[in-house]
């Protein structure tokens, strides 16, 4: 039983191998972690659209979470 | 994918949370609860889930960036994804990585935005759930009132939600976001809210299937519009750009600021303490209807989307209105597009706008039109449910415990209870017959070919406006389209079983062998089989019988026959009882299976085997009579020599002339009043037919007239014992006068041995016989006279009984109206009834039954 899943481990780390590259290719900024729960989500059935929106959504909000702490520290 | 371990989406999410803010699980929590909420209200992706059209987006817009060794790259690496197989949803990571794509040459803001727009757009299109408010959920709140225009994404992208039940994990605070945030903010978290379920199934059905029961406007409270900063500046006049902001929400049913659902009068009321003139009011008011109108449409796909008992073409209705509602909010999302870019431009909207509520009035004329046809046919479908199919499942009740074989009959039955008051007796029974016909065909014939192409006409009530024709002529065109497919539906299934399954060649097949009809294999038969059904029953074999049976075909016309036939030509061996020959249980059998088994049931060839029984009967007397007959002829010569049996043998052939008589008349009977009437009203009925009921009716009163007519129903239990009897005595007079003949033959061998003796010792010059001889031969002689009257006693006695049987089979005949023929037949010189005062009729006569044998 060895050998399937570690083969079965092989395919999966190519193929998340491979989608890093698209995803680089893209400039997605999505990091190894993200990516991996991304594909689990979508694997899952989740609908892509609706994943992108949260993800720019929460990049935002971190982003200005960001910009506002860097501020108040500053001010 | 196996090897990961299968996380459910919920802690999946929050994972993502905390990665890409980078704050830990607590922190999340609000970003978490908008995160959840943007899935779970855009369950259904509304792109094309084609893999090919992502990856030549991707292509594409690498090109864009003028990175074509990158779009190759990039195809290779697909190509390399595919060939891996691991992930099932390919194109939904793919999409994702797409609209996460950033070129790196312009700014992040832009394309986010744009990107942003698109998907707000696509999620008020493909949420279109029936409910309260629009949530607007700006993620960060401390700064609101700085960055106002950030709340722009938040607002219409979500700005359908449901209320649904608590699942998720986490914390489900009532006012998610009453931070110390700016009263903008505050307000806007108004009106029930809940965390909903992830879906976590993997079956992303269209959204009408998402089983979340929508929730009426009276339920919630009528919360206010989250404010823009904007619009609090415009002062006591209501501004168009606030109003616009309204419609678009009350376009989609849900309730605006200013425009309320009045649930008493069920219509859009502005509220009259907003200051409004009149001019927008009223426009405000026409535009009001278009929100009216897809409330109710909505509220019937909902509420019937679902319904199981709604039937295939009801859920196929509901299906149509749902697409063009689907339409409806595309047109409504891309307006509401619109609008975000003006805000995000920060255009003044009160000067420049380019979305007044005029122009909102000519844009939304067209689908006004639409949804206007669509309420009205709802309206009818309200009353009405019905179509075809609808029909068919509505009242009709399918056994599913019944077999293929007798599914023609068995399966379906009307349910009278279930037929609506406006549809005939005779329109339910077309359907059931449609119905039945088109299952019969799928099931039993294996006939794949789609309805659609047997009934062009009834298929069209996909589309809503061919639905509309029907509901609006509703009886006129109803009837016609049951009508139309009716005959289209029984025409192909007839054409299917004459084609396909040779319904009427099997029909004459049978009427051939079964009954007879072909004459010479019968008569070929019989000879062959003579000498074998003569022994015991027990004694027989099938195969010897079926080897004998396969050289009568071979022998005769039969031969030509269509192999087909032939093969289903076969002996069939009753069962045996005590003391019978080979005569009582043979039969003939003609097998039938599939589809023409439903003409042909068990219990049709059941009838089919009592009347070969009772033909293959009478032709063996027929028969034994011409053997009687032939025996006769040839004997007679040669007793000649024999005066003294002159007497019996004259008996013999009165005897024998009646019993032919009889037995003649019998058959023409059968032959020509019996078979061949009832056979040719049965064929012109077949050639006539339009539906595979009628030639199953048609067939069933073929072989009920038979029957009765051959007296082999239960009325006519008598008549046919005495028949029986009949036959039975011709049987005895066989045996005796073969036991005559056998004893006269011996006696005129042994006489003619006798004589030639004599002369040949007469030619040899002695005595021709002596005296011892002489007396012996006389001795013999007077002995063989002596049993001559007790020939003769015994054959007055068979002749005495016969006759009396004969009488009686006649009495009961006279007293049994349908049988006149018969009785007239038999009796057309009045022989009998000179002799039997009873069979004269009386006035009187109450013997028998007077009733008709149909």
């Amino acid at each position: 039983m060895a050998s399937p899943a570690s083969a079965n481990m092989n395919a999966v780390r190519e193929t998340m191998d491979v989608l890093l590259e698209i995803s680089r290719l893209l400039n997605t900024g999505l990091d190894m972690e993200s990516l991996s729960i991304c594909v689990r989500l979508c694997e899952q059935g989740i609908n892509p659209e609706a994943l992108s929106s949260v993800i720019k959504e929460l990049r935002k909000a971190s982003d200005s979470l960001k910009a506002s702490e860097n501020g108040t520290s500053q001010g | 994918m196996a090897a990961l371990d299968q996380k459910s989406p919920n802690v999946l999410l929050q994972n993502l949370c905390c990665k890409i803010t980078g704050k830990s699980e607590a922190d999340v929590a609000h970003q978490f609860q908008y995160a959840v909420r943007v899935i779970g209200s855009n369950y259904a992706p509304t792109i094309e889930r084609d893999e090919f059209l992502v990856s030549e987006k991707i292509k594409k817009e690498l090109l864009k960036q003028r990175r074509e060794a990158d779009a190759a790259l990039f195809s290779e690496l697909h190509r390399k994804l595919q060939t891996q197989g691991v992930l099932k949803h390919r194109w939904s990571i793919l999409y994702l990585l797409l609209s996460l794509c950033e070129d790196p040459r312009k700014p992040s803001n832009r394309v986010c935005s744009y990107g942003a727009l698109l998907t707000q757009a696509r999620d008020v299109h493909s949420t279109p759930f029936y409910y309260a408010r629009p949530q607007s959920l700006p993620l960060s709140y401390p700064e609101r009132s700085a960055t106002a225009h950030n709340s722009s994404m938040a607002t219409s992208g979500i700005s359908s939600m449901g209320v649904f039940s608590i699942n998720g994990p986490g914390p489900t605070p009532p006012s998610l976001l009453t931070g110390p945030g700016p009263q903008a903010v505050g307000e806007s978290m108004r009106g029930s809210r809940l965390a909903w379920t992830l879906p976590v199934s993997s079956s992303p059905s269209g959204a009408a299937a998402a089983p979340r029961p929508p929730s009426g406007p009276s339920s919630s409270p009528a919360p206010k519009l989250p404010q823009r900063q904007r619009r609090d500046e415009d002062g006591t006049e209501i501004g168009e750009a606030a109003l616009v902001r309204d419609i678009l929400y009350v376009f989609q049913g849900i309730d605006g600021k200013f425009i309320k659902m009045c649930s008493p009068e069920n219509c859009y009321k502005i509220d009259s303490k907003v200051p409004l003139c009149k001019s927008l009011r009223d426009t405000s008011s026409r535009l009001a209807e278009l929100g009216w109108l897809h409330n109710k449409i909505r509220k019937y796909t909902d509420s019937h989307s679902l319904d199981r008992a709604f039937g295939l073409v009801g859920q196929s209705f509901c299906a149509a209105l749902h697409q063009e509602l689907k339409e409806y909010y595309r047109l409504l999302s891309v307006l509401h597009a619109q609008l975000q870019v003006e805000d995000d431009q920060g255009v003044n909207m009160s000067v420049d706008s380019s979305l007044t509520l005029r122009r909102l009035l000519v844009w939304t004329y067209d689908p006004k039109v639409r949804l206007k046809t669509l309420a009205a046919l709802v309206d009818y479908c309200q009353d009405l449910h019905l179509t075809i199919e609808t029909c068919v499942q509505f009242f009709v009740a399918s056994d599913p415990t019944v077999k293929t074989d007798r599914l023609w009959h068995d399966k379906y039955s009307l349910r009278k209870s279930m037929i609506p008051a406006f549809i005939t007796m005779d329109q339910a029974r077309k359907v059931l017959l449609i119905g039945k016909s088109i299952n019969f065909l799928h099931q039993v014939c294996h006939d794949r070919t789609p309805p659609g192409k047997i009934m062009p006409a009834s298929k069209s009530t996909d589309s809503p406006k061919d639905a509309s024709v029907l509901f609006t002529d509703l009886e006129g065109a109803f009837q016609s389209k049951i009508d139309a497919a009716y005959f289209e539906t029984s025409k192909y299934l007839l054409d299917v079983l004459n084609k396909n399954y040779q319904l009427l060649e099997h029909l004459q097949a049978m009427r051939r062998y079964v009954l007879l009809g072909q004459g010479d294999f019968i008569r070929h038969l019989m000879d062959l089989l003579k000498p074998e059904l003569a022994r015991a029953a027990t004694t027989l074999y099938q195969h010897n019988l079926t080897g004998i049976l396969e050289t009568a075909v071979r022998a005769t016309n039969a031969q030509f026959d269509s192999p087909e036939i032939l093969k289903r030509l076969d002996v069939r061996l009753l069962e045996v009882s005590p003391g019978d020959t080979g005569w009582d249980v043979f039969s003939l059998d003609y097998h039938v299976e599939g589809p023409i088994a439903t003409v042909f049931t068990r219990e049709c060839m059941s009838h089919y085997l009592r009347v070969f029984n009772f033909l293959w009967r009478a032709k063996r007397m027929e028969y034994i009579l011409t053997d009687i007959w032939k025996g006769q002829m040839c004997n007679a010569k040669l007793l000649k020599s024999m005066p003294e049996l002159s007497g019996v043998l004259h008996q013999c052939h009165v005897l024998a002339s009646e019993m032919v008589h009889f037995i003649h008349q019998m058959q023409y009977y059968i032959t020509f009043e019996v078979l061949e009437c009832s056979w040719d009203e049965l064929w012109n009925k077949v050639q006539q037919a339009q539906d595979l009921d009628h030639i199953i009716a048609a067939h069933d009163v073929f072989l009920d007239s038979i029957i009765s007519r051959c007296l082999l129903d239960v009325n006519n239990r008598p008549l046919l014992n005495q028949l029986r009897a009949v036959f039975d005595q011709i049987i005895e007079f066989q045996n005796a006068q073969d036991t005559l003949y056998r004893s006269a033959l011996e006696e005129l061998q042994l006489r003619i041995q006798f004589e030639d003796k004599k002369r040949q010792r007469e030619e040899m010059g002695e005595w021709g016989v002596t005296a011892e001889q002489e007396a012996e031969e006389n001795r013999r002689v007077q002995e063989f006279k002596d049993t001559i009257p007790k020939m003769c006693s015994q054959l007055r006695l068979l002749t005495h009984f016969y006759q009396g049987i004969v009488q009686e089979f006649l009495r009961l005949l006279m007293s049994d109206e349908s049988l006149q023929f018969l009785s007239f037949r038999l009796d057309f010189n009045e022989h009998y009834k000179a002799r039997d005062p009873r069979l004269r009729p009386s006035l009187g006569a109450t013997r028998g039954r007077r009733s008709a044998n149909i």
